[in-house]
């Protein structure tokens, strides 16, 4: 077995009465792309924001690293680079300027062609890199906010749905980034809606539903995860 | 400490560039500059104005011909007390009071017997005097600039950037508290000009560099209260209607409702009673131009044995001029009573209103500001007695010429022969040239001391409240 590098076990987690997690277990190993999938208001982001402390467990445990949300967070938070859901970077700023501001509060500095490399990476059309923010369209922002998470260097990767926003080919392009990634030995824990293309990269994907796991599919020996089987798990729920 | 100031010049960067948060900087810098500026025209007309009037209303007395001493008496004087220089950003209570007083026989100015009401509330939006914007409306500009400084990032989810980046909110709250307050005190530019321009121009320096840093202080408290809101809110329009209301609650309500339940609380005898009430101690008193009224008997019959004589015409003094300078006494020793109650009436309704400045900075602020610039109602009471003591001086020292040097024969014949009922003009320099001293340096600061402790309760308070809220922050 590999090693492990985010473990949730009988996590859940209650806010305003409400059970917002209910059970959930899984992990991750080091190397490997884990996709949540689920409907609306699942509790996917919650997970995600549970293992960064931003939401504290009810009951539970959940870990990165070994370390505990509850006693370790400073340590988990310098091992992740976090896209949140639907971000929005600074409009007033451009987006160089932007990734070069939060770097900064990371305590990272970065050569401007550092920056400018990443963005190439994400696929953000060159004319916009000076330009302030706001003009950006929904996919643009995405696409900054990606180049931002990448360049904290972070050897595990929590993404909030990163693809939403961004147009076909720039989906494609992105799962192969993450793919190499992963290659290379970063782990990746992302939420997403994109059945197909969590099938393509994911070697595990989660099925989440009203906070409880339903459905864990692996890759096994094939070269990716069953579509078919995912999508019908998937929509059986929804229906409901 | 890097982080901190890189937050504070971001924070400065995006009110650079979005036009609105710059917008709202310079109207409210060139709102105080100009109603600074304006005020320091008005008080620079009126202070020439009452340099000619004193002059010209001294000359006038003193020009006056040989006459009756008594219709000297009620020819009267007038007295201006010199604003303090610092009234130029804080009018005080000048603005009811009015800084002259007219002096006559038998007769206190009624400048005194002015409402607290208005004197210690917010009533006039209308005037927009500097203290005032720098009071109630600095406030408003704080909020809109800084009401969505942390809102902002929750909204956007940057704030969960940071945090998971391990940032610590602390610097980022610092951050944009610093850029906040600096922002703010850009707005007082035209406060500090004017105390250094009193400091040269004979403030002591002790004087302005508290009155500045009053300010200073109101300023930290309100950025600290923006700053805490916005970081408590979880979306921009909550912090921006949270924030509207305690400023209608700090800055309008509570010092309104201080100054009405002062009134409640230590109500003073509105104008018309005290004035009849006056009259009727006076009535008693009897009537100082006519000798021989019942109520000088006692004294006629004391003259008359102490010089032994028989009757009123064989005193080697005027009797008439005898009887008016005792009635003046006696009425002003009935006066002093009434005007000191009245005086500390209204001072101990003051005082109440200035306690609510433990439950607002705006009171606090307003009691630091006119106590330390000397436009309080304590200076205005001094320049009343003092205006008072003057006033008796000269009275007394033309009923003095009237009982000895107007013989008493010529006095009771003054309808038939009035040339003769007259003395000479020389007796007319009885006006010592009055002028009022701003209280000492020490005096206005031990006066100020509990309204200086308020507004440091306020810091403390808004300080504890933010470690809150950032606290609140995950
Ligand atoms: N701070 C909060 N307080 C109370 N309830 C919350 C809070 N945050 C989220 N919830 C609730 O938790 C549930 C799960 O929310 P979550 O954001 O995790 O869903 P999601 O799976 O990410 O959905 P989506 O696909 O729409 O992003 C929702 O019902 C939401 O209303
Ligand atoms: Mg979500």
């Amino acid at each position: 077995m590999q090693e492990e590098i985010i473990a949730a076990s009988s996590l859940c987690v209650r806010l305003n009465n409400q059970t917002i997690l209910d059970n959930v277990n899984f992990n991750v190993a080091k190397g490997e792309i884990f996709a949540l999938l689920g409907g609306n208001g699942a509790g996917k982001s919650t997970t995600l924001k549970t293992l960064l402390g931003i939401v504290p467990p009810s009951e539970g445990s959940a870990a990165v690293m070994n370390k505990s949300v509850k006693t370790d967070i400073d340590f988990i938070r310098s091992k992740v680079a976090y896209l949140p859901e639907s971000v929005m970077l600074y409009g007033h700023l451009t987006g160089v300027e932007n990734i070069e501001y939060f770097l900064s509060l990371a305590d990272i500095t970065c050569s401007e062609s550092d920056i400018e490399r990443a963005l190439v990476r994400v696929a953000l059309q060159e004319k916009a890199w000076r330009q302030p923010m706001s003009n950006y369209s929904k996919g643009m922002r995405q696409k900054a906010a990606i180049a931002l998470a990448l360049l904290r260097d972070a050897p595990i990767l929590f993404l909030d749905e990163p693809t939403s926003g961004l147009d076909p080919n720039a989906i494609d392009e992105f799962n192969q980034l993450i793919a190499t990634l992963a290659a290379e030995g970063t782990t990746v824990f992302m939420v997403t809606h994109d059945v197909y293309g969590a099938c393509q990269i994911a070697h595990r994907i989660g099925l989440l539903d009203h906070g409880k796991v339903v459905g864990m599919f692996e890759r096994g020996d094939q070269s990716h995860i069953n579509t078919e089987e995912v999508h019908s798990a998937f929509s059986k729920r929804n229906k409901r | 400490m890097k982080a901190i100031t890189k937050v504070a010049r971001d924070e400065w960067r995006f009110w650079h560039r979005t036009k609105l948060a710059a917008t709202i900087i310079v109207i409210g810098t060139i709102l105080t500059i100009a109603s600074a500026v304006i005020n320091t025209i008005k008080m620079q007309e009126a202070m020439h104005e009452r340099q000619h009037l004193q002059q010209s209303s001294e000359a006038q007395f003193l020009d006056q011909p040989d006459r009756h001493p008594h219709r000297m008496v009620h020819y009267g004087h007038y007295v201006f007390r010199t604003p303090s220089t610092l009234s130029i950003i804080e009018p005080g209570v000048d603005a009811f009071t009015g800084t002259a007083v007219f002096l006559e026989g038998h007769r206190q100015n009624s400048a005194m017997f002015a409402e607290q009401r208005q004197a210690s509330g917010m009533t006039r939006f209308s005037s927009l005097t500097p203290s005032f914007l720098l009071q109630v409306l600095v406030p408003l500009f704080i909020i809109l600039i800084g009401y969505g400084s942390v809102t902002r990032e929750k909204e956007a989810g940057t704030i969960n950037i940071m945090v998971t980046q391990g940032f610590n909110v602390w610097y980022l709250i610092l951050g944009k508290y610093i850029a906040l307050v600096a922002c703010a005190l850009l707005m007082l530019l035209p406060l500090i000009v004017a105390a250094i321009w009193a400091t040269f121009n004979g403030e002591s320096a002790l004087i302005t560099s508290s009155f500045v840093s009053g300010y200073i202080f109101y300023i930290l408290v309100w950025s600290g209260i923006v700053l805490a809101v916005s970081t408590l809110s979880s979306k921009n329009s909550t912090s921006f209607a949270s924030l509207v209301a305690i400023w209608i609650m700090l800055c309008i309500l509570i010092p309104r409702i201080g100054s009405s339940s002062a009134a409640a609380l230590a109500p003073t005898a509105g104008k018309l009673e005290a004035d009849f009430s006056v009259l009727e101690e006076l009535r008693k008193l009897g009537d100082g131009h006519n000798a021989t009224d019942p109520a000088f008997e006692q004294l006629k019959k004391n003259l008359l044995v102490k010089y032994n004589v028989d009757s009123v015409e064989d005193l080697p003094i005027n009797f008439r001029g005898t009887v008016a300078q005792y009635s003046e006494e006696k009425l002003t020793i009935v006066l002093n009573q009434f005007a000191e109650k009245r005086m500390i009436e209204e001072l101990s309704q003051a005082k109440i209103a200035r306690q609510l400045g433990w439950l607002t900075p705006t009171t606090a602020l307003r009691s630091f500001s006119m106590t330390v610039s000397g436009t309080s109602l304590e200076t205005h009471h001094r320049f009343l007695r003092e205006a008072e003591q003057l006033r008796y001086d000269f009275v007394q020292s033309l009923n003095n010429a009237h009982q000895n040097i107007l013989s008493y024969q010529a006095d009771i014949n003054r309808h038939k022969d009035n040339a003769a009922a007259r003395v000479s003009a020389d007796n007319w320099q009885v006006l010592s040239s009055f002028s009022f001293k701003p209280d000492t340096a020490q005096t206005r600061l031990t006066r100020s001391l509990v309204y200086g402790g308020q507004l440091l309760f306020w810091l403390v308070v808004v300080l504890v409240v933010l470690r809150f809220a950032v606290r609140r922050v995950r």
